[in-house]
């Protein structure tokens, strides 16, 4: 009976994880907020805790709004651009919701949320026209940055389009491009510098609109800012207001049911004016620490002064320039070596005289080098003869007993290998005992012979 | 014939990491070792399965405790569930478990088919776990082993938060924990603790529930001493 009841009764996975709101919850916001409280302390009108940090790469960045966790990353590419616009690049903003933040969000299809985020931010930042794109032209009508802000949320703890605004913002500020040139003959040819042989350049921001987003109560009568992810879940309605810090309004985007008065619009866009402003110089002021702490680190690579960093590249030349030409003489000294005949030793004498006192002394070296072979050769001659010699002595006899027996050959060869260590031995005695050694030689096969055939009699 | 006490493990009272020798059978005899959540016996050995402190509750029971934000259900315990469907003989409760929980309409005080109580989803409800095994789903009571409704049922008003299972003992351990020490010199409020991380907060002003709720919350990774100065400097800020 259970077993039938939880295989009918099991719901989704993704289902039943995702978080609820009890009814006790959402009565006791609703009636905190009347009394002008919320559930984390805040007033009406404070953000969350903001935090920014940025990664070891340029363009990349971290922000936290109190539980809410973005990561912002951009990239560049050389493209071409669109028939309508040749001289400016693009900016198109990529959102990334991870399962992770939330396990109402499912990896693959973007839902609701990821595509209206995307969109607003989109449009502050492109429409406003933040950025400046015909900064971005290398070549018109060819070659043009388009810039690439990926948005990944990494903990949903509410207000995710204020955070990601934040983070896209903030990666965009630290942003570096590689430099271009242009040149070649018809002038149209772009040559990319590395980012070690030319500094990057930074994106021309004119301005930067800061996303601001209220949340509505009680038939639009409560209103409060940045919301929580427990009160997004009480909310009636939604409002984003994208200002920058001169008061501007870039974009307003209004969402859920709920409908407002243009009076409390207004109000809020006020407010929404302050907090940008005090965004934007939380903002500047990361950026700006971020940017000196990679300026001193770039510093004290080089600590000596330009000169002397001159002297040091030319030392190191020179070293690479000697380390080459000891290679080459290194390489002189093995062909030495490897040439055994007189003449062509005289020749590589002749080819060394005029190199430097140093080499002079190398060349001695390979003096005392050439002498090596001198004292191979009369062992090597001495080993031919004495080898041919030997070889004719037990001709005739080996012979005769190839033609009584075959089973002999075995014989022959352990003989013949007596032979060669006996030569071996002689090979230190004076020439009276080398006459003497065949006869020594003739006696000792006879002996092993016969014993053999004793052997194979037996057999 | 007296038995003598056995030895307990030279790890009480430490953390160990899953993988973690906790006793060595082969050198105990005639003596029954009770396990835990978090231990596992293997042929000879009862190693650790999970991180945490270990915990000896009675001389023969061990356990490791550690604090996690997913409740693993257990027979006895006291949870907070959220009532997210209703069927005919059960509803259905979420209690931040893998699975979610039956709730028998019958497993109330003096249930009948007559009185089923009516609740609607998103109702918060004090219950206790009376079956929990890994194949199925749990199985709560608003009732305790007598029959009588006692502290169960529904809860009406109040905030509800989210903290970690870790948390939720320690409010219910048995010294006071200091931060409902100092808070009940000074405020009166009404509280349930679940063991799934769950923690209710009632109060008659709603700026008590919500310094009360702070307070908890903060007090999570703080020090004795640190947690009477944090609840003390929210007291202040408050008059």
């Amino acid at each position: 009976m259970q077993n039938s009841r939880s295989a009918t009764v099991r719901l989704p996975v993704m289902e039943h994880l995702r978080w609820r709101p009890t009814v006790n919850e959402r009565d006791f916001i609703e009636c905190a907020l009347q009394s002008d409280l919320r559930v984390d302390g805040r007033h009406s009108f404070d953000f969350r805790k903001l935090k920014i940090t940025f990664g070891r790469e340029d363009g990349s960045s971290e922000v936290q709004l109190g539980e809410t966790h973005v990561m912002g990353y951009v990239t560049v590419q050389l493209v071409q651009p669109y028939r309508d616009r040749p001289n400016e690049g693009t900016l198109a903003i990529f959102t990334e919701f991870s399962p992770m933040a939330d396990p109402s969000f499912e990896p693959g299809r973007p839902g609701e949320l990821a595509i209206e985020l995307g969109r607003v931010i989109d449009r502050g930042l492109r429409e406003s026209r933040a950025v400046d794109m015909e900064s971005l032209c290398v070549v018109a009508g060819k070659h043009v940055w388009s810039v690439r802000v990926d948005l990944h949320i990494l903990d949903n703890g509410g207000n995710l389009i204020d955070a990601a605004n934040i983070a896209a913002l903030a990666a965009l500020s630290t942003f570096r491009r590689p430099e271009c040139t242009v040149g070649g003959d018809d002038g149209q040819q772009v040559t990319v510098h590395d980012p070690e042989v030319r500094d990057p350049l930074p994106l021309t921001i004119h301005h930067m609109p800061i996303a601001v987003t209220f949340a509505y109560f009680g038939e639009g009568n409560i209103v409060v800012l940045d919301p929580t992810y427990k009160e997004e879940a009480v909310m009636g309605g939604r409002m984003t207001a994208i200002v920058n810090s001169n008061g501007d309004v870039c974009a307003i985007q209004k969402a859920g049911g709920e409908g407002v008065m243009s009076s409390v619009i207004m109000q809020c866009l006020r407010i929404a004016s302050v907090k940008a402003a005090d965004i934007t110089s939380k903002i500047k002021k990361a950026v700006d620490s971020y940017t000196t702490e990679k300026a001193l680190k770039k510093v004290k690579r080089l600590p000596t002064s330009v000169p002397q960093k001159i002297n040091v590249t030319n030392v190191t030349m020179d070293g690479k320039g000697d380390g080459e030409l000891e290679k080459q003489s290194v390489q002189m000294h093995s062909d030495v070596q490897q040439i055994s005949k007189g003449d062509e030793n005289q020749q590589s004498i002749k080819r060394n005289s005029p190199l430097t006192r140093d080499r002079i002394a190398k060349h001695k070296q390979t003096s005392t080098f050439i002498g090596g072979p001198s004292n191979w050769d009369p062992y090597s001659k001495g080993v031919t003869l004495r080898s041919l010699k030997i070889s004719d002595l037990p001709d005739p006899p080996t012979m005769v007993k190839a033609s009584s027996r075959e089973d002999a050959q075995p014989m022959t060869e352990s003989s013949n290998a007596e032979v060669n260590t006996s030569s071996a031995v002689a090979a230190g005695e004076s020439e009276s005992h080398e006459i003497g050694s065949p006869k020594s030689l003739k006696d000792a096969i006879k002996p092993k012979h016969k014993r053999k055939k004793k052997k194979s009699d037996r057999s | 014939m007296e038995l003598r006490r056995p030895a307990p493990s030279p790890l009480v009272d430490n953390y160990v990491v899953p993988g973690d020798v906790v006793l060595d059978l082969s050198e105990m005899n005639n003596q029954t070792i009770k396990l835990g959540a978090g231990l596992r016996q293997e042929c000879d050995t009862i190693e650790a399965t999970s991180a945490g402190k270990l915990r000896q509750l009675k001389p023969n029971k061990y356990c490791i405790e550690n604090s996690q934000k997913r409740y693993k259900p257990s027979v006895e315990d006291t949870v907070l569930g959220i009532v997210v469907d209703t069927k005919p003989d059960n509803f259905l409760v979420d209690i931040k478990g893998p699975n979610l929980a039956f709730l028998p309409v019958l497993s109330f005080e003096g249930g009948t088919r007559r009185n089923i109580p009516k609740f609607k989803i998103g109702t918060l409800i004090y219950a206790r776990v009376v079956k929990a095994n890994s194949i199925m789903n749990p199985e709560l009571s608003c009732m305790d082993a007598t029959g009588k409704a006692a502290k169960f049922g529904q809860l009406k008003d109040g905030y509800m938060f989210d903290t970690s299972t870790g948390m939720s003992r320690m409010l219910l351990s048995s010294p006071t924990c200091p931060v409902l020490e100092v808070l009940g010199k000074k405020l009166s409020f009404e509280i349930a603790v679940g063991l799934n991380g769950r923690v209710w907060v009632n109060a008659p002003a709603a700026s008590t529930v919500i310094l009360v709720s702070n307070a908890i919350m903060r007090s999570e990774s703080l020090s004795g001493i640190k947690q009477r100065a944090m609840v003390e400097n929210l007291l202040e800020r408050l008059s």
